[in-house]
């Protein structure tokens, strides 16, 4: 062990990494960037907006009952409350078109049933699109509930109401992994074509073949026609296979020693898994052309790795995968507007959970937005290659 | 395959007015005019860093002039089409080292509009690699990989080839097959612009142009030039033009 070679070794990297001015922002500015992004927002989830609504099916008490909850609800935070609808149909309907956030439904023979201990349950329908969103809507509504009840009847009720959770979209059972498969499936995709389509480019910069290429009589626009063809067909192959994971519900039995098991997420598909195809498919192209388009300002393949916290990891942030985007703070939100994966997530959320098809008109925007972006990220990618034609 | 633009006889091949490329304080290319005749194995020599390859570049139209004017079969650099009608062999390789050496021909075909698996195999033939055709790029030595490249160069039959330093590392016994099929190429019409910076090579050519700092210092037969040089050794002669005092230009700046 020589002393000094180790130094020397050590001092090589200092002086390398020193001059290579990106990483050490990154190394140094980049975590207190994101976990900032993060913890702003985390933070801003405090914020919850739950608009609510009652509808009061007991006549029996003059709508009494929803207006002791509505006043309750103010308490539990609930800033929005809707004590005008007098049918779940108009309920259920504001909830799809996204006005409401949870509905209470008060069912007739309600407060009679209570004071003989037969009452009916109570009943809470919200949109079952994102179960993390859904519980803190569930969560507020029983707390002015809780409320309600407590002054309605000071003595205290003798039996809390029994209530039971409904949903517009999907399943009220619905855990996270349902929620989340949808989406993960268009982030993978993302990120991986991102990840894939960088490197390839860089090399072909950097190793003299693109200087090689450009010598044929080859456009620009055919390089990355190509590029996007053969990198979409990997997207493809790749959503596919996570599509079919994610719905897969296979029950294999015990096979000697192995036990019993289930193969695939299991996640219920309310809407045509082609569609969902369509909108990861434009993410895809997407990726490949602003791979294509970063690569001319990297250098080395680890400079191609070091766009993945700037490019992606934000993404995973505000795209709405996690926090829905309604929720970010304001000043956020704009950025949010602005991403591919936002779209992506939107669309995929539109298809897989509530079933939505080309007739839905969240779903034409999306699709129409992802492929707008994929256009632009083409051009760019395209000013990029240059011949050093005029 | 391609034919050849129809040219007028006599006309140059290859045309450079007053070409000129400058990076910042560096003159690459420091105001070359020269006139190459079809058929012709013209070989550019020169140091290191003397130009050839941004020579090269500005007559393929890889890069843009900072002032003066390239013209080859008779149409003006840069043009995309006029690709169709030019081999290059890159100094870099330039090939795809995960490819097999039939795909990497393959491919170059391709971007030629040459589709034909025969001409593929033809051009592998003639740089003897057609019985490596399913090894990967990467597992090829580095005189088999400049072969690779100048089988994807030529394998579109251009009637113009600029081959930069195309005998790198190549086997002495390949290099003379090498120079003879170059031979039989101008024979047929093709013209040649072949860089290198070791001058045993420069007999092999019709015409020598000695390159130093950007500029054509002198251009002729080898025998021409050791006249003019009043010298029988090639390299003397380089220095005789590239010096002060020489019967050539000013040299570099």
């Amino acid at each position: 062990m020589n002393r000094l070679r180790v130094l020397a070794l050590a001092r090589r990297l200092v002086e390398e990494l020193r001059r290579d001015h990106r990483s050490l922002a990154l190394l140094f500015v980049a975590p207190v960037i994101l976990t900032g992004l993060f913890s702003f927002v985390m933070r801003g989830q405090g914020e919850f907006d739950t608009r609510a609504a009652v509808v009061d099916l007991d006549g029996s008490t003059h709508g009494a009952l929803g207006t002791g909850i509505g006043l309750a609800a103010d308490e539990a935070g609930i800033k929005h409350m809707d004590l005008s609808l007098t049918d779940e149909a108009s309920a259920r309907q504001g909830i799809r078109a996204g006005d409401l956030d949870v509905v209470l439904i008060i069912p007739p023979g309600f407060v009679q049933g209570q004071l003989t201990g037969t009452a009916p349950p109570l009943r809470l329908i919200t949109a079952g699109v994102n179960p993390g969103a859904d519980g803190s809507h569930v969560a507020a509504m029983r707390q002015a509930l809780a409320g309600a009840a407590s002054a309605l009847s000071p003595g205290g009720v003798a039996k809390p109401p029994a209530v039971e959770h409904e949903t517009v979209f999907g399943s009220p059972d619905a855990d996270s992994v349902d929620a989340l498969a949808p989406v993960f499936i268009g982030f993978f995709a993302y990120f991986f074509v991102f990840l894939l389509t960088g490197v390839s480019f860089l090399r072909e910069r950097i190793g003299g073949t693109l200087e090689r290429l450009l010598a044929t009589p080859v456009r620009r626009g055919e390089i990355v026609l190509g590029y996007s063809l053969g990198f979409g067909l990997f997207a493809t192959i790749q959503v596919a296979v996570v599509l079919i994971w994610s719905l897969l519900n296979l029950h294999v039995g015990p096979v000697g020693p192995v036990p019993a098991l289930t193969l695939g997420l299991a996640v219920p598909v309310a809407g045509n898994p082609l569609l969902a195809y369509a909108v990861t498919l434009l993410l895809a192209l997407g990726a490949v052309n602003l791979a294509i388009f970063l690569s001319t300002f990297a250098r080395t393949e680890l400079q191609i790795i070091q766009f993945i916290p700037i490019v992606i990891v934000p993404q995973a942030f505000l795209s709405g995968i996690l926090f829905p985007v309604d929720t970010l703070p304001n000043i956020l939100q704009p950025v949010a507007r602005a991403l591919p994966l936002t779209y992506a997530v939107e669309g995929l959320r539109e298809v897989i959970i509530k079933g939505a098809d080309l007739a839905s008109r969240t779903l034409q925007v999306d699709l129409l937005v992802l492929a707008g972006i994929a256009i632009v990220f083409m051009v760019l990618a395209a000013g990029t290659i240059r011949r050093e034609v005029a | 395959m391609t034919t050849p633009t129809p040219i007028l006889p006599n006309s140059p091949a290859i045309e450079a007015v007053e070409l000129r490329k400058t990076f910042g304080d560096i003159h690459a290319v420091d105001g070359i005019s020269l006139s190459l005749q079809a058929g012709r194995i013209y070989g550019l020599l020169g140091p290191n860093g003397s130009g050839k390859t941004t020579l090269i570049r500005l007559l393929t139209g890889l890069a843009r002039p900072t002032s003066g004017s390239a013209r080859v079969l008779g149409v003006a650099m840069p043009s995309r089409e006029n690709l169709a009608h030019i081999g290059y062999m890159t100094q870099a390789d330039g090939i795809y080292p995960e490819l097999s050496v039939f795909e990497n021909v393959r491919f170059f075909a391709a971007l030629y509009g040459v589709r034909d698996r025969n001409e593929h195999l033809a051009a592998l033939r003639l740089v003897e690699l057609a019985d490596r055709v399913g090894t990967p790029a990467s597992q090829l030595s580095g005189g088999m990989r400049r072969r690779l490249s100048l089988a994807c160069a030529l394998v579109h039959r251009p009637p113009i080839a600029f081959l930069d330093e195309p005998t790198v590392g190549i086997d002495p016994a390949l290099r003379v097959q090498f120079w003879s099929h170059f031979r039989a190429l101008a024979a047929a019409g093709t013209t040649l612009l072949v860089s290198s910076h070791v001058m045993d090579e420069a007999d092999r050519c019709d015409e020598l142009l000695f390159m130093r700092g950007g500029k054509v210092l002198a251009q002729g037969s080898g025998k021409e030039l050791r006249a003019r040089a009043g010298t029988d050794d090639l390299e003397q002669a380089f220095l005789q033009f590239a010096g002060e005092g020489g019967p050539a230009t000013g040299g570099a700046t």
